[in-house]
């Protein structure tokens, strides 16, 4: 590289690597390599820190040329009876074509998020909600209450940004009051006052929120509990919460729906949005469910104004996936006998061998919940296998390299990553808001759409 | 390429053209005067003993945006029972029709065009939601569209207006609000009310201040349309007024009016806002009182917000009224949220009933208004979609408006009580062709000044509408011969043969671009996202082509 072509840009870009899509990162982009210089989350610089990867498409494990590739993969969808178009990490311009050439293959779609998506609108769909945004959140919630969730697992800088503000329109933000619901591992100091007090946490585990919730909504509504506690929570505690959701002036119910893993949990979900609706009749009080990845929000939205419905987490048979992958790497489908094409992030190379590794047969395969992982590799926010991740010499940080895990795709098209390698559109998990996404740094991978209309020229 | 349309029966009121027998023209996707005799004609349709009108507009329909489709996520139901519609006004079908309130964003495009509508605009674009409402109408094919950008709710509006700023502050952030948001109009919803629901009030009157801001909707009210007014945008203040669906609200309508100033200013989906205390049953008509007030109000339009009986949504701003409404929800499910310091919004499902006392009324205040509303240039023809009924029962409503007999039959099913408190049948006004070509065509174009749309003069959007005239005119309505979209054959026999994409119209006043300074604090200090990415580009509407920015201005 000449030293004449050596440019330093900072700039200030959008970040897709959860659903709060931070959009105040500082980036510095030297001779296109990308350094998150302030605001950046751990997963913020994984995100924008990930190398570009290999770029060559592979057929069978084996390089090809894009148009081999394309031809490769249109000929797999074209002899498919029952093609399933699945992971769909992608932002809305990507999401539409994918969604236009399912409905001219008749093939099924699935988002990788799709189980803990489902726990939200099975609620919706069946009571509705009294929700808020998280400008709201940031200007006027007084007392705010996380339930099952530390929320900065999934949305690091959830406090930083909408809790502990330098300043609010209509409260004062270093006073608000945090109470966490849950789990004994919940990582709760984030929930502390800037130099006052610790958030209070009543532990339980998140199985028996439902049951607990269930006598807090009583309580709310001033019905009599002759119990001295539920679950091991003593019913004085949850009738201190009681009286402050009803005094507070804008009490704000946050919960994550991927961290409300078990069976039912839509239980939870609605006796937290029965409860807001309660508040609602004397107080003001608002759900705000969080979380978001991989463009679920994005994906689920567009999928309902394109095609009426939302997406759902029902079992589909299919005789071919197609998995779409644009953020990172890192999450693939289960192994199946099937065939597969990949159209994704290549930040880490995938296996080229076709022979499998033999720790990774038929009867290893993950079940829903990412189960039966055989290494301590971190779950991912939803249910797709985990590959196992390795440390890598030559990738950057935060990525390694793939083991053998993933199953060898028949045909994988590597894809540029919207905010990252190419421009697109995203929402943010309040649905509200709308973000542009921008390319930062110059490579010459193809965009999702231009590879899914190459692929429907062909069909 | 020429195209001539032969001998057809124009109803263009734009050029007083009633029933006057002309050809028309079309080169290059407008309407022209003559050819030259060196022109040649590449195609002619003859049009002897049809109905030639331009493309209708709809100009209150929420087609776009984020409470439409929460209902629709909302509503699964919708789109697998409605297939089997059996609702006592159920409507002649177009071919491909679902019967849907909450209908796809494709499906609204081809449902419109289907009816000869070719542009229509979505009245509640939030400012901070108004990139769904394009992404959303980007996907909808066909038609034009355009939307109207709600402010008044907003706390940066609010505390200009509280801290007294002067006209010229407020000017310019309506100015740059319109350019941010790539709208046409400005509406306002509940003016202070959606505010005011987050600081736990739960009813607001023209004259009761916001608790914190210490204003009163009528400030709100005659700020926005004073600036609305001063920045030369054609399209009058849109008003939903306070107090949506009470009883007794005509007052606060009234009030409303009289509150105008002789500003110009629309009141929107006025059937909502009409209602009187009389009777038993404390809920009565008071649509005379409404239509004595805007037939003396020249400066005042309307649109009516027609219900029609069966199963919708109602997806309105108004998070404050809808959260009162939620306990009438059919289904019993409902979403209201507040967002981003900005506005709200509630989507409730409704099913109104031929039987149940208010929803009768409701239906003959609606028709009230239509018929005792003396200038069809200030009326316009909406359901609201989907909040009084689905756009698609449009061919409907037309014909209870043109056939007084039909519209009888219709009565005589209503409930027995609310027949009595209606003097419907004493109306025995029949629309015309002609005003109806009015109400849908002229009379929206000039009031969102669209230049270009809703006539058949030279220079106009080739956009037109041939129908087969019948005695039924929901037949008619509900399927015509032809659809021309910029000069292109679309429509045929009621069936899409061919799919465009329609243009967006924005208008685009000029404004002291020192205005952001103050945004750009409020934004870092009280937002959650960039100044920079709420503007909404216009490399964002054009899509990669598949867009188009049409923009308009007053002079």
């Amino acid at each position: 590289m000449k030293v004449a072509s050596h440019k330093i840009n900072c700039i200030t870009a959008t970040c897709p690597a959860c659903g709060l899509l931070c959009d105040d990162i500082a980036l510095e982009n030297n001779n296109n390599k990308i350094k998150v210089l302030t605001k950046g989350c751990e997963k913020a610089v994984s995100f924008f820190e990930q190398p570009v990867g290999d770029t060559t498409p592979l057929i069978n494990g084996k390089p090809a040329t894009l148009q081999q590739a394309i031809a490769h993969a249109a000929k797999l969808i074209k002899t498919s009876q029952q093609p399933l178009f699945a992971g769909l990490s992608t932002d809305v311009q990507g999401f539409r074509a994918i969604y236009n050439l399912a409905q001219k293959t008749n093939a099924s779609m699935q988002h990788m998020n799709a189980q803990s998506m489902t726990r939200n609108l099975k609620v919706l769909q069946s009571s509705g909600w009294q929700t808020t945004t998280l400008t709201e959140v940031k200007n006027r919630a007084d007392l705010i209450v996380c339930i099952g969730t530390d929320v900065v697992s999934h949305n690091p800088r959830f406090f930083e940004r909408f809790v502990w503000a330098e300043t609010a329109l209509f409260t004062e933000p270093h006073r608000r009051q945090i109470i966490y619901i849950g789990d004994k591992y919940l990582k709760t100091k984030h929930g502390q006052q800037p130099h006052g007090y610790s958030a209070e946490h009543i532990q339980c585990t998140n199985e028996d929120l439902p049951e607990i919730l269930a006598v807090l909504n009583a309580l709310v509504l001033n019905k009599p509990i002759k119990a001295k506690q539920v679950c091991g929570v003593a019913i004085d505690q949850l009738q201190e919460l009681a009286d402050d959701l009803k005094d507070a002036q804008y009490a704000v119910l946050a919960w994550l729906a991927a961290d409300l893993d078990f069976a039912h949990a839509e239980l939870a979900i609605g006796q937290i949005t029965q409860m807001v609706s309660t508040l609602n009749l004397n107080s003001r009080a608002a759900g705000l469910p969080l979380g978001g990845s991989d463009g679920d929000t994005s994906a689920n939205n567009a999928n309902t104004w394109l095609s009426g419905l939302t997406l759902n987490d029902e079992v589909i048979e299919h005789d071919l996936m197609v998995w779409v992958n644009s953020f990172g790497s890192e999450k693939s489908p289960k192994i199946s006998e099937k065939p597969l094409i990949v159209i994704g992030n290549n930040s880490a190379p995938l296996p080229r061998s076709r022979v499998p590794s033999p720790a990774y047969g038929r009867g290893l395969l993950m079940n829903d919940k990412g189960q039966g992982q055989t290494t301590s590799a971190p779950q991912s926010q939803d249910s797709p296998q985990t590959p196992v991740i390795s440390p890598s010499p030559v990738s950057g940080r935060g990525v390694g390299e793939r083991s053998d895990a993933a199953q060898i795709p028949e045909v994988f098209i590597p894809i540029a990553t919207p905010g990252l390698d190419c421009s697109g559109t995203l929402f943010r998990i309040d649905s509200s808001v709308v973000l542009p996404l921008m390319r930062v740094r110059e490579n010459a991978l193809p965009t999702l759409s231009e590879v899914v209309n190459r692929i429907e020229a062909l069909l | 390429m020429i195209t001539l349309l032969k001998n057809g029966k124009l109803y263009d009121p734009a050029h007083n053209k009633n029933g006057v027998v002309e050809d028309i023209y079309i080169r290059d996707g407008y309407i022209i005067a003559k050819v030259n005799a060196a022109d040649k004609i590449n195609q002619t349709i003859d049009l002897t003993g049809k109905i030639v009108m331009a493309g209708a507009i709809d100009m209150h329909s929420h087609i776009g945006g984020g409470k439409v489709n929460i209902a629709r996520m909302m509503l699964p139901e919708f789109r697998e029972a409605l297939k089997q519609y059996s609702e006592p006004e159920a409507h002649i079908c177009t071919p491909n029709c679902s019967h849907h309130a909450t209908p796809t964003s494709t499906e609204t495009g081809f449902r419109y065009i289907e009816m000869g509508y070719t542009a229509a605009f979505e009245p509640a674009i939030l400012p901070i939601n108004a990139r769904q409402a394009h992404l959303e109408m980007a996907d909808t094919p066909m038609i034009d569209k355009g939307g109207y950008t709600m402010l008044g709710n907003d706390d940066y509006f609010l505390r200009l207006l509280s801290d007294k700023t002067d006209q010229k502050a407020i000017n310019d952030y309506v100015a740059w609000t319109l350019h941010a948001t790539q709208a046409i109009g400005i509406k306002v919803v509940n003016p202070g009310g959606i505010s005011a629901f987050k600081f736990n009030q739960r009813r607001l009157n023209l004259d009761e201040n916001n608790v914190y801001y210490q204003v009163t909707p009528r400030d709100i009210l005659k700020s926005l349309s004073r600036a609305v007014n001063e920045l030369g945008i054609a399209k009058p203040l849109h008003v939903h007024c306070n107090n949506l669906g009470a009883a007794g609200n005509f007052q606060t309508t009234l009030d409303t009016i009289q509150a105008s100033d002789g500003v110009p200013m629309h009141l929107t989906h006025i059937q909502f806002h009409s209602y009187g205390l009389e009777g038993d049953k404390k809920f009565s008509s008071a649509a005379a009182q409404i239509a004595e007030a805007i037939n003396i109000n020249k400066h005042i339009t309307a649109d009516v917000g027609q219900i029609l009986f069966g199963q919708t949504v109602t997806a309105s701003g108004d998070s404050m009224m809808q959260h009162l409404n939620a306990r009438h929800a059919s289904p019993k499910k409902s979403v209201i949220m507040d967002i981003e310091c900005d506005a709200g919004c509630g989507v409730v499902p409704f099913k109104y009933r031929d039987q149940n006392y208010v929803n009768a009324l409701q239906w003959a205040i609606g028709l009230e208004l239509f018929l005792s509303v003396t200038d069809p240039w200030r009326i316009f023809l909406t359901t609201d979609h989907p909040n009084g009924a689905p756009f698609t029962s449009y061919p409907h409503l037309i014909r209870l408006l043109m056939d007084k007999s039909f519209r009888n039959e219709a009565f005589a099913k209503l409930n027995l009580d609310a027949q009595a408190m209606t003097n419907l049948p004493s109306l025995t006004r029949e629309y015309s062709l002609y005003e109806i070509a009015i109400m849908t065509r002229a009379g929206a174009a000039k009031l969102i000044g669209l230049k270009n749309c809703g006539h058949l003069g030279a220079g106009a959007q080739a956009d037109i509408t041939v129908y087969s005239e019948q005695a039924n005119k929901e037949a008619m309505f509900g399927q015509p011969d032809y659809v021309f979209k910029n000069g292109e054959l679309v429509v045929k026999d009621g069936k899409v043969v061919k799919v465009v994409w329609g243009a967006t119209h924005v208008t685009k006043p000029v404004f002291d671009m020192s205005v952001e300074k103050n945004l750009k604090q409020y934004f870092d200090k009280y937002h959650t996202i960039q100044l920079d990415n709420f503007k909404i580009s216009n490399d964002e509407i054009a899509d990669n082509g598949r867009g188009k920015l049409v923009s308009h201005s007053k002079t």
